[in-house]
């Protein structure tokens, strides 16, 4: 709906949020931090934006409530086309289950209203700075000052290779015999949490709290749908399944080597 | 996927209520035809069953409506949750904006402006919420004064056209035939929030446009009605009831991109009855407009010639009532 350039080449950032007022002062703030915005705010109208392949959209903004197409539905419209633009939600509905729907349905960060504004230009910033290692990386330079050869083992978490698959975490990516399947940030993150506690009992509550940074008192199983999300990436068989195990009533272990 | 769950749990006490009725008659039935000499034994174990399947069936009909009420008020914690926190978040941002960044002048107004028309969206919610608590209590006794209906009306139509930003001709009034002034006995605070609340409705379910008619008449010469008629969404028959109910919000994608708490139409429908009216929605189908129509008995024909203040002292008594 408006457009502006501080520069032409700043990332451009897409602001779907349905309630002016915020559109207004995000807009407002995304533009002072130097970014480009682009403001929709109808659902459907957002989707057709999102899903125009000449947009080069650096990270998406987005509401859960909106009019026409709902925010979870967008994301999952768009990681289904794969589109992997990283996308952090705004939810008024902080409850885990809610917060959780946002992140299966393959965003990759959220924010519960109201939000505070520097930790949600943090926010922005991180998730560009993933996709910026990613280009980066594939164009030939490593993000650190040593490059490294793609085949050579890495340091900590840079790649993860078990069961003829290999998770590429700083591309978001999973490298498994027959295709590449494309991670959100935050099943990267997932990941990266179960690969280094190898063999370790890792709870629910855990998961929660340290992944995805939000907390509940009560056990939750929200979290269960998104485990068997990424079964069907690591697994032969996810209906039963080798490395990543429930554990009864407690949570979840990762084994590299069953 | 909560829905289909509590659909899930509303069959299953209907299926047990009347597996158990069935099982109960069945029961009755058998044991009379194997008992049929021992008449008072009988008689008894008749009217012992018979109690037993009334408590069922009363069971049922409360279980099934106590999980309606829950699922309402669910659905309307998540909508005032919603229009609790955008606002804050809407201000916050604002007043984080400020304190961090240089804003020039007219963004700096403009900001103002935006602060402004949150608290009161933030105002207007709490006063929904509060209002709905107090009407869910006995009626509170508060000295009812004579109200002229048309001057409320067309203030309350110029309040819903600067609160949406909309052109004079959005919304039409026509007031009553001939110079007559309709007044009825009432709470003029609680008559604005009614009216606000209908002419609010037609305009957020207009998404097309809103064109919206008001009209106030005398009906069977002793009602004051006030017709509000949009050109929006419609109602399907089944719920011209419903949508008075507390927390009832009509299900559908259309009416989902509309946000509200579902206590306007609630609000209005108890206000209308503590002032001895009523009020009914009709719509000829979706996409068809809706038609409310509040209904108030007029004051005294005595009161509403001549507004004088011995008229407004008397006060306590319904108009209707002054005049048998």
């Amino acid at each position: 709906m408006s457009d502006s350039h501080p520069s032409d080449n700043a990332p451009l950032i897409a602001v779907i949020e349905d309630e002016e007022h915020l559109a207004q002062g995000l807009i407002f703030n995304l533009q002072a931090e130097g970014y480009r915005t682009h403001h929709e705010a109808d659902g459907d109208a957002a989707l057709e934006y999102l899903l125009r392949p000449d947009e080069a959209i650096a990270a998406v903004v987005l509401d859960c409530m909106l009019p026409g197409t709902d925010g979870f539905e967008i994301v999952r419209t768009l990681r289904k086309a794969q589109r992997f633009t990283p996308v952090l939600m705004l939810t008024a509905r902080s409850r885990p289950e809610e917060v959780l729907e946002g992140i299966d349905a393959g965003a990759d960060d959220y924010l519960p209203k109201p939000f505070d504004l520097s930790i949600l230009l943090i926010r922005i910033k991180s998730l560009l700075r993933r996709t910026a290692w990613h280009r980066s990386q594939t164009s030939g330079f490593a993000e650190t000052e040593s490059p490294r050869r793609p085949s050579e083992p890495a340091g900590p978490a840079s790649e993860y290779a078990f069961n003829h698959r290999t998770i590429r975490f700083d591309e978001l990516e999973l490298v498994a015999p027959n295709r590449t399947t494309q991670l959100t940030v935050m099943e990267a993150d997932l990941l990266r949490y179960l690969t280094d506690r190898e063999g370790q009992i890792v709870s629910r509550k855990e998961i929660l709290e340290q992944v995805w940074r939000v907390h509940e008192d009560t056990d939750t199983r929200a979290i269960d749908n998104f485990i068997v999300r990424l079964r069907r990436y690591i697994e032969d068989d996810p209906a039963h399944p080798q490395h990543l195990l429930t554990v009864r009533g407690v949570g979840y272990r990762f084994l590299a080597n069953p | 996927m909560n829905i289909t769950r509590r659909r899930g749990t509303i069959a299953f006490f209907i299926t047990l209520g009347v597996l158990l009725v069935g099982l109960a008659v069945t029961l009755n039935i058998g044991w009379v035809v194997l008992n049929e000499r021992t008449v008072a034994l009988a008689v008894f174990g008749i009217i012992l069953f018979a109690l037993l399947i009334a408590g069922v069936v009363l069971n049922t009909v409360f279980l099934v409506r106590e999980v309606r009420r829950n699922e309402r008020q669910d659905s309307f914690l998540n909508a005032v949750t919603h229009e609790l926190k955008t606002p804050i978040a809407s201000i916050r941002l604002y007043l984080e904006t400020l304190q961090r960044r240089p804003v020039d002048e007219a963004q700096r107004q403009q900001f103002y402006a935006n602060m402004l028309a949150d608290s009161d969206r933030l105002l207007a919610t709490v006063e929904q919420v509060l209002k709905a608590g107090q009407l869910g209590q006995r009626q509170r006794q508060q000295s009812r004064t004579l109200i002229d209906l048309e001057p409320l009306i067309i203030d309350c139509i110029a309040i819903t056209l600067q609160r949406h930003h909309l052109s004079p001709d959005s919304i039409v009034f026509e007031p009553v035939a001939g110079a007559v002034h309709l007044r009825v006995m009432g709470i003029a605070e609680d008559l604005r929030i009614a009216v606000l609340n209908l002419l609010d409705n037609a305009v957020k379910y207009s998404p097309e446009g809103v064109h919206v008619h008001c009209s106030l008449s005398i009906t069977q010469y002793t009602w004051a009605t006030l017709s509000i008629t949009d050109t929006g969404l419609g109602l399907p028959p089944n719920q011209h009831k419903r949508i008075f109910r507390r927390f009832y919000r009509v299900p559908g994608r259309s009416m989902v991109r509309i946000k509200g708490t579902g206590l306007g139409l609630f609000l209005v429908r108890n206000i209308a009855r503590q002032h001895g009216g009523n009020a009914v929605a009709t719509s000829p189908g979706p996409n068809q407009g809706t038609t409310i129509t509040l209904t108030l008995p007029l004051a005294s024909p005595a009161s509403a010639t001549e507004p004088s203040s011995a008229s407004i002292k008397k006060g306590q008594q319904e108009g209707v009532e002054e005049r048998a």
